[in-house]
């Protein structure tokens, strides 16, 4: 076939592409005309809530696929094996520092976590990455600083004692896992097939990075489409007030913002905002959980990261965030008073 | 070389959401939804995904033998070639729904029911603290259409909150947040002062029949971590205006006590419905952090 035809045919499809979109918008512009009729008005709400999620998640979302793509076909298992330290308590650390200098948000981070997996970073490296990525970096402290009145102290807070209870989880999760958890097992995929790197050109490599840049939005895609629709179901149909049944004191106030936190599912820069407009209500050691515990888990990310990890192992992780970080924030409460 | 039909369904989607957010920020319905300080951000993001689409389209014509082709380096099997036929569908339907909800419904801007759900605004029992603030605004010159883009010089600052001390404090939206802080504040500072505003008429529970909320969205990054801003305000007509019903008022800032906690309290003088502005939401300020 020549390259002229091959040519041809492509633009064929691109235009063919734009023709069923183009179709599809005027149709499905009938159809909402025809169900805005059936649907209850809270439901233009929720649907202005959750396309806002999605909307807002993804450029985050891009950069996180385009990075995972770049060490897909940047970076060997032979880098990874130079870089990080074999001694597990230095690879803990090192994830964490890693992750506290890297501005990401917690949509971003799994599909880059996933990457750094399969290319051989052990589990507990890439879960002190995955917790300080979106917790701490300069954009989350800057916004967590002004929130609380141009106070630093809620910021050094969030930060220390963040960092503290990511370090412990991860090396919980060190002690509890050995494998790496991926769902599909890809190690037998890696390593033997792998050609040398400098044999593919670069512009095949970076062709090769957005086509895997691709699949992984789409892959990542669906899973934030369905985490911001519950949260976007969570913020129209369930009132806040009704999370006060947990009680008052201390403990249930921190339960409670922790409850919110997750299922919110906000993006750590703009969490801040609202767990300030919370410190009237709640004790600052239940904001502060509400602060370090939303940016580790929340809704949206645990179910992309259940499409990563086996359910197993986020369920282990989940519990083990959980319970850290509210024995964290209670201590330092306690300390504090 | 043969046609990849699933590959041909992910080049539809990606012009599908690239055809979305750029009809979003063609029509300026983006600010209803995030914050403009990431408009630049999405607009961005609208780029990269017209990039991938013409990526995507080398794809959905390829040789069997090149499917792998493209990623040589160890490939994973993640490409969904494996996956079955339900499995796709449904993933694909996952994907279409947002699309379909997007391109068929119209955005509406946050109403009372929401702010309900936040919690409360005013103070509920004496653990709390008060949250009941009035302030001033710039003069009426500065009600730009777009007071989105809302970066202001510190000189611009500087002067529009000097207009605080002025006795009539015109709330505007590109001032709305920091004028809001500063009289929640200091009350006491801004007792007498006579305040104008627009907001939405919103009811707490506990309210009494002469007493109503002006209250706005304040959104820092989407319509998602909108919270409700605004003063307890009094007057006789209260029970007249229902709730969601927009309003401009004028009154005096007052120091009252709700729930045993001191909060500023504007007296109405004048409260009339108005339409629905353009621009629902106020967005802070963005000098100071810069």
């Amino acid at each position: 076939m020549t390259f002229r035809l091959y040519n041809t045919v492509l633009d064929v499809t691109a235009v063919l592409a734009f023709v069923i979109v183009a179709y599809f918008v005027t149709y499905s512009q009938w159809l909402g005309k025809s169900a805005s009729i059936i649907l209850p008005g809270s439901f233009n709400q929720l649907n202005t809530i959750f396309l806002s999620l999605i909307i807002e998640a993804i450029p985050f979302v891009l950069i996180g696929v385009l990075i995972a793509g770049c060490i897909q076909m940047f970076i060997t298992e032979e880098h990874v094996k130079r870089w990080i330290p074999q001694n597990k308590y230095r690879a803990i650390l090192m994830g964490c520092l890693v992750g506290s200098v890297f501005p990401a948000c917690e949509c971003g981070i799994v599909p880059i976590v996933r990457r750094l997996v399969a290319k051989g970073v052990p589990l507990h490296a890439s879960i002190g990455f995955l917790l300080t990525g979106p917790l701490i970096n300069p954009i989350v402290i800057l916004s967590t600083y002004m929130a609380f009145g141009n106070d630093m102290k809620m910021a050094g807070l969030r930060m220390g004692v963040g960092f503290v209870a990511a370090l412990l989880i991860a090396l919980l999760i060190s002690t509890l896992f050995k494998s790496n958890q991926l769902k599909h097992s890809v190690s037998g995929l890696y390593g033997s097939e792998t050609l040398p790197q400098s044999e593919v050109s670069f512009m095949k490599k970076l062709k090769g990075m957005c086509v895997h840049s691709i699949d992984e939005f789409f892959d990542m895609g669906k899973y934030l489409i369905i985490g911001a629709f519950v949260a976007a179901f969570v913020q129209t149909y369930v009132q806040a007030q009704s999370l006060f049944l947990f009680g008052e004191g201390l403990m249930g106030a921190t339960v409670v913002m922790m409850g919110l936190a997750f299922f919110l599912s906000l993006c750590s820069e703009a969490d801040a905002f609202i767990g300030a407009s919370f410190s009237s209500l709640f004790p600052s050691g239940a904001v502060l959980a509400f602060l370090i515990y939303g940016p580790m888990i929340d809704l949206k990310n645990t179910i992309m990261l259940l499409s990563v990890f086996k359910s197993r192992f986020v369920f282990t992780l989940f519990l083990s965030i959980t319970v850290i970080v509210f024995v964290c924030t209670i201590t330092i409460s306690m300390v504090g008073r | 070389m043969r046609f990849h039909f699933y590959q041909f369904l992910k080049l539809l989607l990606l012009a599908a959401f690239a055809f979305f957010l750029i009809q979003l920020h063609h029509t300026g319905e983006i600010v209803k939804l995030i914050n403009p300080k990431y408009v630049l951000m999405s607009q961005v993001a609208a780029g990269v995904i017209v990039l991938l689409f013409f990526v995507q389209l080398g794809r959905v014509w390829q040789g069997n033998a090149d499917e792998h082709a493209s990623c040589a380096p160890g490939c994973t099997e993640d490409h969904d070639h494996k996956q079955s036929y339900v499995k796709r569908c449904v993933s694909y339907l996952v994907l279409l729904f947002p699309l379909c909800t997007g391109f068929g419904l119209d955005l509406t801007s946050l109403d009372a029911t929401i702010a309900k759900n936040k919690g409360s605004l005013l103070p509920q029992g004496e653990n709390a603290y008060q949250e009941e603030p009035s302030s001033k605004p710039p003069t009426l010159d500065e009600n730009k259409p777009i007071p989105n883009n809302n970066y202001l010089t510190d000189e611009e600052y500087e002067q529009k909150m000097g207009r605080l001390n002025d006795d009539v404090v015109e709330m505007n939206e590109d001032i709305f947040a920091s004028y809001y802080h500063e009289i929640e504040a200091n009350p006491h500072k801004y007792k007498g002062k006579t305040i104008q505003m627009k907001g939405f008429v919103y009811k707490e529970e506990g309210l009494d029949s002469n007493q109503l909320v002006v209250a706005r969205f304040l959104i820092t990054h989407c319509v998602a971590d909108a919270r409700v801003i605004g003063w307890l305000s009094e007057s006789d007509q209260a029970a007249q205006f229902s709730e969601n019903t927009w309003v401009e008022v004028r009154g005096v800032i007052d120091v009252g006590k709700y729930n045993g906690v001191e909060l500023p309290i504007i007296e109405i003088k004048e409260i009339n419905p108005i339409p629905e502005p353009a621009n629902p939401y106020i967005f802070p300020i963005l000098t100071k952090v810069l």
